[in-house]
């Protein structure tokens, strides 16, 4: 980049915040707010259009190549975008999947015509994905997974079952992952696929999780062909590569986490402060919990923008990926706990106010138990960081 | 301040090691004052007029993090903050703090009400020339033992550092400011956490090596998953102190004075649990005098204390409260 480049680059990065505060504020629907009533589901055709338009005021893809439709600014942009969107009581993602994980893979492992058609279509909200990687036999134990791939002069033909599929019945696309030898093989012999989900001989079944959606699924695959060009990398390096992106992903993935946490936290508060029957809960029944609670969100936020700094200065993230992932699923859960602790005390006749806080902390409380199991359960990054961290010896 | 872009604070890990460890041979305070003053360390904060280096805080950072790991028995935190707070007050008194020559200390918790009163948590003030008492006025002044303050002795927990009362019936001597001491306070709120940082992370090290090296069952204590995860979850404790430290100190910190007050409750929790942790991990040997991890224990719980932990998380909920309303 030109020195010029340089300057202009940093120039947009620094009115990012400022833009994206004032953009969320004048945009965000009533309808999509999660502090405010509302009787029905939005529809996927809502949050599609909403975040298509997030995408094009700059807020989503800001670290992306132009070419993709991104906006070629820095991590540091991205933080600052991603502060703004935590404060902002707004939906999740649908396609949290495409701009994190399968996004990034693209970018590091894909041909240019692959990025030319995927990338513009995930920033776009044309196509949703989905991650095929669990099954019913490899979950913590990945490298079990045995949903084969043989090469066949018609493409690839995939025969297995996928598990935990989020989104996948309304997902365009899956990343796939797939082995073309043996089990025993583990980790070798992995390779990665950009399925299309509407191929004959896909069969997807949504599975009704806890806070009552169908949030995730079963993938059935029967012999399915994937054309030779939806392969992502070579059969042996695609795995390889993705892990190398994945370390990174898991440690900035929704980076607006603390601060909508701190947003639930607020909520809660000031819902409690908005009426004489439920002031003392947070006045003082719960005044020091919460205020633990916003102490951790703050030791949160020194994670994120500690290793957003390592990243931006060039350093390796590894294993250290795990640190943060533990942290806020075990914070969040704690808040959980303690916010439907809290709502279950509102008085019966409650009123707008107390009614959608409690309503929010219910659904925050119920979805908060899968924060330690997805992304790689808990004990699963004790065991990384006492391993490849700590470096433990396992033996006598 | 110096813009020596030449300098790092990392430069200084080794050289404050180095004095750590020779001031645990040293005889006495007056000792180890003078190797902590030779290596630069009492005057890294304070302008070079008075003989410091005039470093911004983050170069305490690692000096007290190996004075926490290394059992350091001097009021160093509150030599490098009164040397830095009293020039330009009381050049030849800074000075005198820089060259080791006048060990001083600070009373933590407590005001006077007037000119007398009694406050407590003041590090080896039995040892000090000097002590910061904090008045009513939220200035402070730098009392000698001796000539109207009192030092008592008081029960503590901390063995390197012992906390002492001082008992004041006419406080005289050079003032600092309100806004010196406010600016005092807070900067001790990030130093202390390097403390517990550094004592943290000894202990963390203490028992890794412990459960790699002790064998039960045919097989080392870390063979085993619940030791590992116990482990694992110290070495997020402590990536958690260091992590908040370099945030609460960072240009781009949005609210540098939440930051240091999360970072120093964080520190004082996790530390302590680290701690207690490595007791845990070492079985009956982790309840022996002998093994120094009740040391850090002792250190970080005192810590905590002085730098009013309960204290701040209850300022914590009233800034929640006013901002929610
Ligand atoms: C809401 C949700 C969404 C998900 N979305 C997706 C998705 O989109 N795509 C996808 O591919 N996957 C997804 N997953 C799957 C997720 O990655 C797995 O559930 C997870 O990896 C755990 O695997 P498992 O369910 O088979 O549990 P198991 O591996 O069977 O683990 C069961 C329990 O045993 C523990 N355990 C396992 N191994 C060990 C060990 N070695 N030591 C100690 N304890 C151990 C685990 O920690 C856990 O507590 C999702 C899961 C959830 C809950």
């Amino acid at each position: 980049m030109t020195q010029t480049a340089l300057a202009e680059t940093r120039t947009a990065e620094q009115g990012m915040a400022a833009h994206a505060r004032a953009w969320l504020d004048a945009n965000l629907p009533d309808a999509l707010r999660e502090d405010r009533p509302s009787t029905r589901r939005n529809t996927v055709a809502e949050l599609c259009d909403w975040e298509a338009k997030l995408h094009r005021a700059g807020l989503v893809g800001a670290t992306w190549p132009k070419e993709y439709g991104g906006g070629g600014l820095g991590l540091r942009a991205h933080l600052d975008i991603s502060r703004e969107i935590g404060r902002t009581p707004m939906p999740e993602s649908v396609n949290s999947i495409g701009k994190e994980l399968a996004g990034p893979i693209i970018m590091a492992v894909g041909r240019p015509e692959q990025k030319a058609e995927y990338l513009p279509a995930i920033l776009e909200m044309r196509d949703i994905w989905c991650q095929g990687f669990s099954e019913p036999n490899a979950g913590s134990d990945l490298a079990g997974l045995r949903t084969r791939a043989v090469q066949t002069a018609d493409g690839w033909v995939v025969n297995g079952q996928k598990i935990w599929t989020s989104g996948a019945s309304k997902s365009r696309r899956c990343l796939l992952l797939a082995r073309t030898g043996p089990v025993e093989d583990r980790h070798r012999g992995l390779v990665l696929f950009a399925l299309r989900t509407d191929t004959p001989g896909v069969d997807i079944r949504e599975i009704q999780s806890i806070d009552g959606e169908r949030s995730f699924c079963e993938v059935f695959l029967n012999n399915v062909v994937i054309p030779e060009e939806d392969m992502l990398g070579s059969p042996d390096e695609g795995w390889a590569a993705a892990t190398r992106v994945l370390s990174i992903e898991r440690a900035t993935n929704r980076m607006h986490r603390a601060w909508r946490f701190e947003n639930q936290l607020n909520h809660l508060v000031s819902a409690c402060l908005s009426d004489p029957a439920t002031r003392h809960l947070a006045e003082s029944t719960y005044r020091r919990a919460l205020a633990e609670v916003s102490v951790n969100i703050e030791l949160l936020k020194g994670h994120v923008e500690t290793l957003v700094g390592s990243l931006i200065d060039g350093q390796e993230i590894g294993p250290r990926g795990s640190l943060p992932k533990l942290f806020w699923s075990e914070a969040h859960q704690g808040f959980a706990r303690l916010a439907l602790e809290i709502v279950s005390q509102f008085p019966v006749e409650a009123s707008d106010t107390l009614r959608v806080a409690r309503k929010r902390m219910e659904d925050i409380y119920l979805k908060s138990r899968a924060e330690t199991i997805y992304a790689g359960t808990t004990e699963i990054q004790l065991d990384i960081i006492s391993k490849r961290i700590l470096q433990l010896k396992r033996k006598a | 301040m110096t813009t020596d872009t030449e300098l790092n604070p990392e430069d200084f890990v080794e050289t404050a090691r180095a004095v750590t460890t020779a001031c645990a041979e040293a005889a006495g305070l007056p000792e180890r004052m003078d190797l902590l003053a030779e290596a630069g360390l009492t005057g890294i904060l304070a302008p070079e007029a008075v003989g410091g280096m005039d470093l911004p805080l983050g170069f305490a950072v690692p000096v007290l993090r190996a004075a926490g790991g290394g059992f350091l028995a001097a009021p160093l935190l509150e030599c490098m903050l009164l040397a830095r707070a009293f020039a330009g007050v009381d050049d030849a008194l800074a000075s005198a703090i820089v060259s080791g020559e006048m060990p001083v200390t600070v009373a933590w918790s407590g005001m006077l009400g007037g000119t007398s009163g009694v406050v407590g948590r003041a590090p080896l003030a039995e040892a000090c020339a000097r002590v910061l008492v904090l008045g009513a006025d939220e200035g402070g002044v730098l009392v000698t033992p001796g000539e109207g303050a009192m030092v008592e002795t008081e029960s503590t927990l901390d063995l390197e550092r012992p906390e002492a009362r001082v008992r004041v019936t006419a406080a005289s001597g050079p003032e600092l400011s309100a806004d010196a001491v406010a600016r005092l306070r807070a900067d001790a709120l990030v130093l202390r956490a390097a403390l517990i940082l550094g004592a943290a992370e000894d202990c963390l090290s203490r028992a890794a090596d412990y459960a790699q090296e002790r064998v039960q069952f045919g097989r080392p204590l870390s063979a085993n998953q619940s030791i590992q995860h116990h482990l694992a979850r110290d070495c997020l404790a402590v990536e958690t102190i260091r992590n908040n430290i370099h945030r609460s100190l960072s240009p781009e910190c949005a609210v540098p004075a939440a930051a240091a007050r999360a970072t120093f409750v964080g520190a004082a929790t996790l530390g302590a649990r680290v701690a207690e942790s490595a007791i845990q991990v070492h079985g009956g040997m982790g309840f022996t005098w002998e093994v120094p991890l009740h040391r850090h224990l002792r250190m970080i719980k005192a810590l905590a204390a002085q730098g009013g932990a309960a204290d701040l998380i209850e300022a914590v909920a009233a800034d929640l409260l006013a901002n929610a309303a």
